[in-house]
């Protein structure tokens, strides 16, 4: 072949692939409004079905038989929306009407599909209409290789009350992120209890390289039981483990957290001290007042910013503190306080936040 | 003559063929990416997710020189975006029009005493500014010193862990900053992460936002639709799946803040700082040893206002083309260097060879085509044969783009802009396409005199639907 003809034959590849994409893009527009035409009236259909449903004018069945008519993905559309407007016992009763129908099936059979977006569609349909029977699926997908199919399978949670699914969701989570964590937390509301015997066992291990993101995760749950833990883990070696400790004792106004915070406010390492001095402007009890104005003397900017922030929750007192820094012998003492005296209301209570 | 015109042809048509092929990689590419990411897009999880109290706050930082046409439409519309826990850095960057009277007026500023410490050095600061209606702002006014300055003033002020750079020109869509912390909430590894910049003009835009999406029926704003759908949509979404991108756009993208910090923030000594940034960024966790990632995805919007006018689209490309030759420059240590992994070894040579030197080598080969007809070396059919195959390839590239936008997320919903864009991608190789070469060739003698001014660019603001 020569390179003119090479040429040619491309030329006119060219053009077939030209006439095809512009086709390609007519027939799309082409097949969605069809389509939109098709499924628009099932839909309409089947939020008409649910609302009879759910003012107890028809029965599970018939509400099953109208999700039946819609494509898959729609369904889980459609399941998600109506399940945060249906009680808990009527959703269940739905749930397991599910369970039986062809298309539930087939969506439960997704849960082992080589593609992740078939599992994420298990997932999500699994978040809302799981029952008992499909915690073997759920563990799977909560340990699914996809973040997006984990954080799918963790709304489960939020429905399902199930010590097996919160233990491995508790496992998963010094993998992730923060935010994913945060999430976790919301979902695990309901779940409490199986939650904190779970997190008991797991501050045993003092030695575990994950102990400082479970108790950021704990911190969250704002949940009495855990203060005395806290407390323990005050002294224990790692600085980071010592700095979410400080962070969550912070919530927990009692006598033996300010003990603990106030001696974690004399650390050795700056975040600890930083975060120490923050939780105890959060208690504002007054016998830590020294404390706090010591960190107003630290060497680390950081840690004089939280203390002096800390100071202006102690009242009246407090601003005295910063008033006396302002005209101190401490020249950084000084700037600090100043600058903190010169912010508005405003300032502080973003600072605040 | 002949042997030199034959060696220079077989040159050129080397290049041609492996920077296509390279091209076609990435369009293939790009399909999954786009399939995957428009998957992610539609799942109602996530979008519950993201309007939990779970999101990373955010700030967002905002340069501004001489935007006093935009700057109160632009800040408004950000202040309204649909997101729980962000704030607003905004820096007047010593604007010698009314840009700071305009703020201090819209937004009741007071002054503030700093709070913060200067981690990156900046020009000096004139003042502090919080705003007495919108507690999420905080303008800082400060000595002139450029967009990158800027950008490390705001980074000094911000409180967040991410912060997204924007362009004062920029509309941001409601839920724009939701969608591009997905990548954020998916993966720890993340370091920065892009979304897509389309063209604004012509565009409806009420109270900040884009409310009816049109193509421009100027020429030259609308073949920049097509340019930034093939920019974004294909280009960026393929070179995710080959190790990261080397560019997020400096007018719309989330970076953390502590690898920001590591790397000193925006060097103010480039003119291409989003560039300069993410290649600093890959130097330097590459460096380090640090897993990360670098992502493009395609569904979090912005809306920027583009040249309409040859002369003003001139200077942009030609800086455009400028900062790149200057970072291949300044960077060429990372070339084809194994220790920076695929961004040494794909990227790299990428960027220098097929997006540096292309200009070059597409005027060589106009040049040797019309000295081998005039020599009789090339024979006259086979040339033009050669330049429509050429041409008919970038025109497939634009149009593939269009297929893709239309396939996902279908932002222009008329046919009529559709049609329009089709027009425009088959349109954009005839004279618009040489045009760029030449400014992009210009860029080289800007680079040998060492030029480092901006264009300006003339704004004529979003304020009245058009």
């Amino acid at each position: 072949m020569t390179s003119r003809q090479f040429l040619v034959i491309v030329a006119i590849a060219q053009g077939v692939l030209l006439l095809a994409l512009i086709t390609l893009i007519m027939l799309n527009r082409w097949v969605r409004v069809r389509r939109s035409a098709k499924v628009d009236p099932r839909r309409i259909e089947l939020d008409a079905v649910m609302q009879r449903w759910v003012l107890g004018q028809a029965d599970a069945g018939t509400v099953a038989d109208a999700l039946g008519l819609l494509p898959m993905t729609f369904i889980i559309d459609a399941l998600v929306t109506w399940s945060a407007r249906v009680p808990g016992e009527r959703w269940r009763e739905l749930s397991g009407r599910l369970e039986h129908r062809w298309w539930g099936r087939v969506m439960r059979g997704n849960s082992r599909s080589a593609r992740w977006w078939k599992r994420l569609d298990c997932a999500r349909f699994l978040a809302v209409a799981a029952t008992s029977h499909d915690t073997g699926r759920l563990l799977r997908l909560l340990r699914d290789t996809h973040p997006a199919v984990q954080l799918a399978a963790a709304t489960t949670l939020e429905r399902l009350d199930s010590p097996l699914l919160v233990a491995a969701a508790l496992d998963q989570l010094p993998q992730l992120g923060p935010t994913v964590q945060a999430y976790y937390a919301s979902v695990l509301k309901r779940s409490r209890p199986a939650v904190l015997r779970h997190l008991m066992q797991l501050f045993r291990r003092l030695d575990d390289p994950r102990l400082p993101r479970i108790i950021e995760f704990a911190g969250r749950l704002n949940e009495p039981v855990l203060r005395e833990p806290f407390t323990t883990l005050a002294t224990h070696l790692d600085a980071e483990v010592r700095t979410q400790v400080a962070r969550a004792l912070g919530k927990f106004p009692h006598r033996e957290s300010v003990a603990a915070l106030s001696y974690l406010a004399h650390d050795d390492a700056w975040p600890v001290r930083a975060q120490a001095v923050r939780s105890l402007g959060m208690i504002a009890d007054p016998t830590t007042l020294s404390a706090v104005r010591d960190g107003l003397r630290d060497a680390e900017w950081w840690v004089r910013l939280r203390a002096g922030l800390a100071l202006t929750r102690f009242g009246p007192p407090g601003r005295a503190v910063l008033l006396a820094a302002e005209v101190g012998a401490d020249p950084a003492a000084r700037d600090m306080a100043a600058l903190i005296l010169g912010l508005s209301s405003q300032a502080l209570a973003e600072y605040a936040a | 003559m002949n042997t030199l015109i034959h060696t220079t042809d077989v040159v050129v048509l080397t290049y041609f063929l492996a920077l296509n092929t390279f091209y076609a990689l990435l369009l293939v590419l790009a399909i999954p990416e786009i399939w995957e990411q428009t998957r992610l897009a539609e799942d109602e999880d996530f979008q519950r997710l993201m309007q939990s109290d779970a999101l990373p706050p955010i700030t967002i930082l905002v340069p501004a020189y001489n935007e006093s046409a935009t700057i109160e439409t632009s800040v408004t519309a950000i202040l309204t975006l649909e997101y729980r826990n962000f704030e607003i850095v905004v820096v007047n960057d010593g604007s010698k029009d009314d840009t700071m009277e305009r703020l201090r007026q819209a937004f009741e500023l007071y002054e503030v005493p700093r709070t913060y410490a200067e981690t990156i050095p900046t020009q000096p600061l004139r003042a502090v500014y919080r705003s007495r209606t919108r507690t999420r702002l905080l303008v800082i006014d400060k000595e002139n010193g450029g967009k990158a300055d800027s950008l490390n003033a705001a980074i000094n002020a911000s409180r967040f862990p991410l912060v997204i750079a924007v362009d004062a020109d920029t509309l941001i869509e409601p839920d724009a900053l939701l969608r591009l912390t997905r990548p954020f909430l998916l993966g720890a590894r993340i370091a920065a992460v892009g979304g897509t910049v389309r063209v604004a003009n012509s565009c409806v835009v009420k109270d900040g936002r884009v409310t009816d999406a049109r193509v421009p029926r100027r020429f030259i704003p609308g073949i920049q639709v097509v340019e930034y759908l093939r920019a974004f949509l294909f280009g960026r979404l393929g070179w995710n799946r080959l190790g990261g991108s080397l560019v997020i756009s400096g007018a719309f993208g989330l970076f953390r803040k502590d690898y920001l910090h590591a790397i000193g923030g925006y060097s103010i000594s480039s003119i291409v700082e989003d560039l300069d940034l993410v290649v600093r960024l890959h130097r330097h966790l590459q460096r380090n040893k640090i897993r990360y990632e670098i992502l493009f995805i395609p569904d979090p919007v912005a809306w920027t206002e583009v040249p309409e006018s040859g002369r003003i689209l001139s200077r942009q490309r030609e800086r455009w083309h400028r900062g790149l030759i200057a970072a291949m420059w300044q960077y060429k240590g990372m070339l084809g260097n194994p220790r920076y992994g695929r961004v040494g070894l794909i990227a790299m040579p990428f960027f220098a060879f097929g997006e540096m030197l292309a200009p070059v080598v597409e005027v060589l080969g106009y040049g040797i085509t019309i000295l081998g007809l005039a020599y009789g070396a090339i024979d006259a059919s086979f040339a033009l044969l050669f330049l429509l195959v050429a041409w008919g390839y970038g025109m497939l590239l634009s149009i593939w783009a269009v297929v893709l936008d239309e396939v996902s997320f279908r932002r222009y919903g008329r046919l009529g802009d559709i049609v329009r864009l089709l027009l425009y991608a088959m349109l954009e190789t005839f004279g618009y396409r040489q045009r760029t070469v030449w400014w992009r060739l210009k860029a080289f003698a800007g680079v040998w005199k060492r030029r480092q001014v901006w264009g300006e660019m003339v704004r004529k603001g979003f304020a009245t639907p058009s």
